[in-house]
């Protein structure tokens, strides 16, 4: 089951990347000041939020072949799970723009900087360090949602577990295997956040006005 | 100069500012004093554009605040000091005191640090250009946010009650410098609640009341018996504020 505990934390640790940096994307442009970016934005994380995953994987898996899109089923998993990731992410993010001092903001506009160093320089980098640990959560659900690429002939680990299971016939011992090792790993990421936290927060009272 | 003419700020259905007119020469410190709501730190805000001025006008050295290519201007004239210091959280002492002159005026990052490093041994900040906000007192986070300001070689200086945050002791050395400045010939428009301090270091005074400025006067005629003394609104302030 090494195998497919080792394809379960890359293909997280892709998708984790993927999801982050979609997240950011996506809330900047929710954060936007275009109704038309903004909508499309919007409706990016709606539809994905409100929607279920197995669904979505199934629709790139299956469904882009037919439209004559072909990629291996690994980069399909991990693409899906960055969207649905970033979905969420981009909420979080969202809020960590929208909670950004509003006195930081104008000191950096009476200096005379544009709108576009403000965003890049003061805005995202403040949310982004505020958001770490509320992205926590949804990180930790990314790991657990990616057992669910082993239906799209994925052998991450449920899929390994699945397939020694079955020729071990010990599946109470398997899959109790299983629970501690995904429990492990989301114990492992949830230690992971804390320490990025704090050393991107170390210098910074995210409490308010500085 | 900065002239402002016949400004009017309403929100909403309240006016805030009525028919403002106010002239600040260069080398000039004027201070604006009033009671609480009387619309000093709005006067402020529309001068350095955060706030959309419902009538009249402003300039800065002739720039228009109200069109687009004028506020760039005006902003690049005038420096804002807050009450509540607004520094960026997540930058030492030395980047936030840079950041703007290198990414607004185009200064090389070396040229911009090290003019804000010489703005923190002016303020006795030498030793703190690496710290973050968050590691300093308030007293140096307001320095820091004077050094921003300067950073930007401001023609004017723009002051809204950057002491009211601080204890008496930090309020005297972030005064100290303030008072440097002016005798080093900055010019500045300076809101405060420091009567005696704004008698030492201004040369002219108005009074804001409701949104309606109904003194301005040189600062040795606003303290006279017979000059603004004589205004029994401003001797009720001066003896109130003297009580506090
Ligand atoms: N954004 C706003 N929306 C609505 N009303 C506002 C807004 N900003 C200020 N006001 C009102 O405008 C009036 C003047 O406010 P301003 O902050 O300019 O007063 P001030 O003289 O600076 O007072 P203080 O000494 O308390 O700082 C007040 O009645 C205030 O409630
Ligand atoms: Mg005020």
């Amino acid at each position: 089951m090494l195998e497919g505990f080792l394809l379960t934390v890359f293909a997280c640790t892709l998708a984790i990347i993927g999801a982050v940096i979609i997240g950011a994307l996506m809330a900047s442009l929710r954060t936007s000041g275009n109704r038309i970016v903004r909508g499309v934005a919007f409706a990016y994380s709606d539809v994905f939020r409100n929607t279920p995953f197995i669904v979505q994987l199934f629709f790139f898996f299956y469904g882009l072949p037919e439209i004559g899109i072909y990629i291996g089923a690994f980069e399909t998993g991990v693409i899906a799970l960055s969207i649905i990731g970033g979905a969420f992410v981009s909420d979080v993010i969202r809020s960590g723009i929208l909670a950004v001092d509003q006195g930081v903001i104008e000191a950096a506009k009476v200096s005379g900087l544009s709108r576009w160093t403000i965003f890049t320089k003061i805005v995202l980098p403040i949310a982004l360090r505020t958001s770490v640990r509320p992205m926590g959560s949804v990180l930790i659900n990314m790991v657990l949602t990616s057992s669910i690429l082993s239906t799209i002939t994925i052998n991450e680990l449920t899929g390994t577990a699945k397939i020694v299971a079955s020729t071990t016939f010990k599946p109470f011992e398997v899959y109790l295997v299983l629970l501690v090792l995904y429990a492990s790993l989301t114990y492992a990421l949830s230690l992971l956040i804390n320490t990025v936290h704090r050393r991107l927060n170390r210098a910074m009272d995210t409490g308010g006005a500085a | 100069m900065i002239v402002i003419e016949n400004v009017e700020k309403r929100f909403g259905e309240t006016t805030v500012l009525k028919r403002i007119n106010l002239t600040i020469e260069p080398g000039e410190v004027v201070t604006i004093l009033g009671s609480s709501g009387s619309g000093k730190s709005t006067l402020i805000r529309c001068i350095n554009g955060l706030e959309a001025l419902s009538g009249g006008s402003i300039t800065v050295d002739g720039n228009d605040v109200s069109t687009k290519a004028g506020l760039a201007a005006a902003r690049r004239r005038s420096a804002t000091v807050f009450q509540l210091f607004n520094l960026y959280p997540h930058m030492t002492a030395l980047e936030n005191i840079t950041l703007a002159p290198i990414n607004v005026l185009k200064k090389p990052r070396a040229e911009a640090e090290a003019r804000a490093r010489e703005l923190l041994k002016l303020v006795g900040l030498a030793d703190l250009a690496s710290a973050y906000p968050q590691r300093l007192s308030g007293g140096q986070r307001q320095r820091v946010g004077i050094c921003r300001a300067l950073a930007m070689d401001p023609n004017y200086l723009l002051l809204d009650e950057v002491t009211s945050a601080l204890d008496p002791e930090m309020t005297g050395e972030v005064l100290d410098i303030l008072a440097e400045l002016a005798r080093g010939g900055t010019t500045m428009l300076f809101v405060t609640h420091e009567v005696e301090f704004a008698r030492r270091i201004s040369s002219r005074i108005v009074f804001l009341e409701q949104g309606e400025l109904i003194i301005d006067m040189p600062t040795e005629r606003f303290f006279a018996e017979d000059g603004g003394f004589a205004v029994p609104r401003i001797r009720q302030f001066l003896t109130k504020m003297k009580k506090d």
